[in-house]
């Protein structure tokens, strides 16, 4: 019931959080000096007037709290209005944000279920050549920026010819069969997840063989090594669960992160996600592209932080008797 | 610690065979390399398809040699791919291209002279006082589902939706003669006739305008304006359009591709009687810039590419070896050009928009010219454009058909700048500074927009040889949105360097440039209340060209005055025209019926190109 209530709360504080970011982003872009018309301004076959009608259009005419106003009002409604190309923001978000988590997904998958068993086992062999050695790559994995290996990486798929370069699917998709589909997809995804896998296995096999450092290190694990129980369960049973527990804070933000965090490895390899889309819409000052990625990017970063908390409620007692 | 110092020394060899790796030796470049893709590969014998009447059906017949049919095509469009396949929503060039596949137009450009030539109209023919134009159409074509194309849907379309105001209203607009539309009216199932005020050349050239079939457009007509804006929108199903072109649209992939597939509707045949085209697809790969767009022609998932000056070298030297060839276009559409504002009035705070210290300066021929001689074009052609450029002294551009070509090109000559400023007084002292013959230091501000890194590059290269007559430049890149807006509506500029992509057919479609009450008319722009105050003798004499040359409808009466407009700009130097750059296309081998020319592009004759 305490949990129930506690989590009512945080859902409650986050709508003020909700409005102050979606404030400071609307008035943010619209001070900035960024024209949405400035290309249609200086094209010379464009008359005054399709320019007047378009400022209407987009609402370009009236004061800016008026315009926050009808967007807010909307927005509240569900509807998030339209591009400045007259296109539905909610279907061209619609088209994109099945690839990214497509992407994102994979990747969460895979470096979770690589990174944090070779976290533990770093730890336990800890100085040991095999800890060493993970070091090394960890570390040139944490230091290669992903824009620059994505390019290297699509570089050597010129030259090797044995992935596409970038895209999700072949030109001829449309005419394979499930498993051709299947395989098409895989053969395209393999670079961009190689790349972020790399980039977030690294940060989270570090941080995993810490937090594991840090409990082998403790008094409770000593003991329980001095009462005579296998390592096994030292490890497994008494250590691990301690461990986990600053990797679920970090498991929230990797939620924040499934809509947004790729967006510039999604960039280099032209992937059809969200990141080329909103790039776009940023340069070009489209208001409520702008504005519904910054919202959803806000969500799924209030939304991340309230799962950690609540699955840490459930891993940790300490948090529940003080909640 | 010989284990620890093996270990360092291993990580070291696996980093220096990973950096070895990397390396790959650079191609020496060589600069005569880049002049030899010349302009002789460009086809000057093509013969456009000619009419022809089988069985009571109008087609065109292509007069290329006979080809085999299927394979495919594929082609990229940078950025984030088209926003409509509605042809009268189109406000991209995208989209435009997407739209300009599906739809034909009533008329279309000739690839290498530039005239008019018929595609769904047989033929057209103008009343002798160029008021009226008659326009045939072919017998018995259809579109995609199997209706046929007559004068309904021609009237419809320039009735009910062009002049109608429905969709993007930029042609409707520039239509407005006097204030008045021109008519039209259906004659016969095969035949229409627009009537015009008063002769309007730029008239004929809108007919390629597409044409939309009353049946699927009609419906969407009646829901209203703000329904016709989202019609046809990208979500639309493909199998949805009714369309006219060689290819229609198959799938449209969001961020990825689009793909077209031929039409077996279409209206020309090849010498043999079979329907064109000969290619089974068209895809266009959404890219995202250029550096994809390379390397996915690199991997062949591309077969066409346009390419900018620097890469030009190296594709050279690949192509004895690889199964591409490069082919000249000529110097391509866009004008790069250094303008000064000549701006003498004030706001409505009575503050001058240009300080009038420099306004004495820039009003004066004598300092215009110094600096036109001042500027090395050709060292900016070598080292900017890598050679793949052509220096530019006229408005119009290089290819254009109204190109005025007695204007004869000049090199940098900084004896005759320093002649024509010491003319008007001007001196340095001894530190080589230029001051006006009020004392005043010559120093002034040159914007240009931030991340175009081939202006920012003339930026630098224009301060430097103006810094050889001692005057002082302050080049500020500066964010495009900015720009512009100083540019149209706060008027706060010295000097700026731009570009315009002009049309090389229709020297009307920069009036807004050249008017003195044009929405564009930078270098001595108005606000709407100004309307033509201060007008300078020169410009009235421009606005006079530009208003005639539009109202005779023979090419060499047009000529005659687009040719004065240019001598103008030539003369007076409000804009001082830099250089165009020239565009070098690579085509895979196996294509055939390639044709490319500097007005038509390269795939101008789509519906011809064949593949083994």
């Amino acid at each position: 019931m305490d949990t129930l209530k506690y989590i009512i709360k945080r859902i409650l504080q986050t709508i003020p959080l909700l409005i102050v970011v979606s404030l400071i982003s609307f008035f943010i872009i619209r001070l900035s000096p960024v024209d949405p018309l400035a290309e249609l301004k200086l094209n010379p076959s464009v008359s005054p007037e399709t320019v007047r009608i378009e400022s209407q259009r987009l609402g370009l005419d009236k004061p800016i709290i008026i315009q926050y106003g009808k967007w807010a009002k909307s927005f509240v409604m569900g509807d998030l209005g339209v591009t400045s190309t007259g296109e539905k923001v909610s279907q061209k978000l619609k088209e994109r944000i099945p690839n990214t988590l497509l992407l994102t997904t994979i990747v969460i998958l895979l470096t979770w279920l690589v990174g944090v068993p070779l976290g533990i086992i770093a730890a336990v062999r800890w100085k040991t050549s095999f800890d060493r050695i993970l070091t090394v790559f960890t570390s040139i994995g944490m230091a290669i920026p992903s824009f620059f290996f994505a390019v290297l990486l699509l570089m050597f798929a010129v030259k090797t010819g044995w992935f596409p370069i970038g895209g999700l699917t072949s030109p001829n998709f449309a005419e394979m069969s499930f498993g051709g589909k299947f395989w098409d997809i895989t053969h395209h995804l393999i670079l961009p997840v190689f790349v972020l896998f790399t980039i977030s296995l690294a940060g989270l096999q570090r941080q995993m063989r810490a937090n594991m450092l840090d409990v082998l290190d403790s008094d409770y694990v000593k003991f329980a090594r001095a009462k005579g129980l296998s390592e096994n369960i030292v490890i497994y049973k008494h250590a691990l669960r301690n461990a986990v527990n600053p990797m679920i804070t970090l498991l929230g933000f990797e939620f924040a992160g499934l809509l947004s965090g790729a967006a510039l490895t999604e960039y280099v390899f032209q992937y059809p996600g969200l990141g080329r889309l909103i790039l776009e819409a940023v340069l070009k000052s489209d208001i409520n592209l702008v504005m519904a990625s910054l919202m959803m990017g806000a969500i799924m970063l209030v939304t991340g932080n309230l799962i950690a908390d609540i699955l840490l409620i459930i891993t940790d007692p300490r948090i529940r008797s003080k909640s | 610690m010989t284990r620890r110092v093996f270990r360092v020394l291993l990580c070291l060899a696996v980093v220096a065979l990973i950096c070895k790796a990397c390396i790959v030796r650079d191609i020496p470049i060589k600069s005569e390399q880049t002049q030899s893709v010349n302009q002789s590969n460009l086809s000057l014998n093509y013969t456009p398809p000619q009419n022809i009447n089988i069985d009571g059906v109008d087609y065109l017949e292509s007069q290329s040699p006979i080809g085999t049919f299927g394979g495919t095509l594929v082609n990229s469009t940078i950025g984030e791919g088209p926003k409509t396949f509605n042809p009268f929503n189109c406000k991209d060039n995208t989209s435009s291209i997407m739209a300009g596949t599906m739809y034909d137009g009533l008329v279309t450009t000739h690839p290498i002279t530039g005239e008019p030539i018929p595609k769904l109209a047989k033929s057209f023919s103008i009343s002798p006082d160029g008021k009226v134009y008659t326009i045939n159409l072919r017998k018995g074509i259809k579109w995609t589902d199997g209706k046929e194309i007559t004068a309904d849907d021609v009237f419809f379309t320039w009735n009910n939706i062009i002049f109608a105001g429905y969709g993007d209203t930029s042609t409707r607009d520039s239509l407005y003669i006097n204030g008045e539309l021109p008519k039209v009216r259906k004659i016969d199932k095969y035949t229409v006739n627009f009537t015009l005020p008063q002769p309007y050349a730029p008239f004929l050239r809108m007919l390629s305008t597409a044409i939309a079939p009353k049946h699927a457009f009609a419906p969407a007509v009646q829901k209203g304006k703000k329904y016709f804006d989202s019609f046809l929108s990208t979500n639309t199903k493909p199998q949805d359009f009714v369309t006219s072109g060689a290819f229609k649209l198959k799938e449209y992939v969001p961020a990825q591709r689009v793909v077209f597939e031929r039409n077996p509707n279409y209206y020309e045949i090849n010498k043999k009687g079979e329907k064109l085209p000969y290619l089974d697809k068209l895809i266009y790969l959404i890219v995202g810039d250029l550096n994809n767009q390379v390397l996915k022609f690199e991997a062949k998932e591309l077969d066409i590419i346009s390419l900018q000056g620097s890469k030009v070298a190296r594709y050279k030297s690949l192509e004895p070896h690889s199964d591409f060839k490069l082919y000249n276009l000529g110097p391509d559409t866009g004008t790069m050009y250094l303008s000064l504002n000549l701006n003498n009035r004030k706001d409505n705070k009575g503050k001058y928009y240009v300080e009038p210290i420099k306004q004495k300066w820039f009003s004066d021929l004598n300092f215009r010219r110094a600096i036109d001689f001042a500027i090395d074009r050709k060292n900016m052609v070598l080292n900017i454009a890598n050679g793949i450029g052509e220096p530019l002294f006229t408005p119009e551009s290089l290819n254009s058909i109204y190109l005025n070509k007695n204007l004869k090109p000049y090199d940098k000559n900084i004896t005759k700048s320093k002649e024509l400023l010491k003319k008007s007084g001007f001196y340095t002292d001894k530190k080589g500074r230029l001051f006006d013959k009020d004392g005043n230091r010559v120093e002034f501000n040159l914007y240009t927009n931030a991340g175009n890194t081939e202006r920012e590059a003339i930026g630098v290269m224009i301060k430097q040889d103006l810094e050889d007559l001692g005057m002082k430049v302050n080049f500020k890149p500066i964010e495009f949105n900015s720009l512009v807006n100083k540019l149209v509506s706060t008027f706060d500029w010295d000097m700026v360097i731009m570009g315009l992509t002009g049309s090389p057919l229709e020297p009307n479609g920069g009036k807004n440039v050249w008017l003195s009450d044009g929405r564009l008319h930078m270098f001595n722009m108005r606000t709407e209340e100004e309307g033509k105050a201060g007008l300078l003798t020169w410009e009235k004499e421009l606005d006079e060209m530009m208003n005639k040359g539009a109202l005779v409808t023979k090419f060499e009466d047009r000529k005659k005055y687009y040719d004065k407009y240019q001598e103008i700009i030539y003369t007076q130097k409000p804009m001082i025209y830099i250089y165009s750059p020239i565009s070098i296309v690579a085509v895979r081998n196996k294509f055939k019926n390639i044709y490319p020319t500097s007005l038509g592009g390269v795939i101008h004759n789509i519906e011809e190109i064949w593949t083994h």
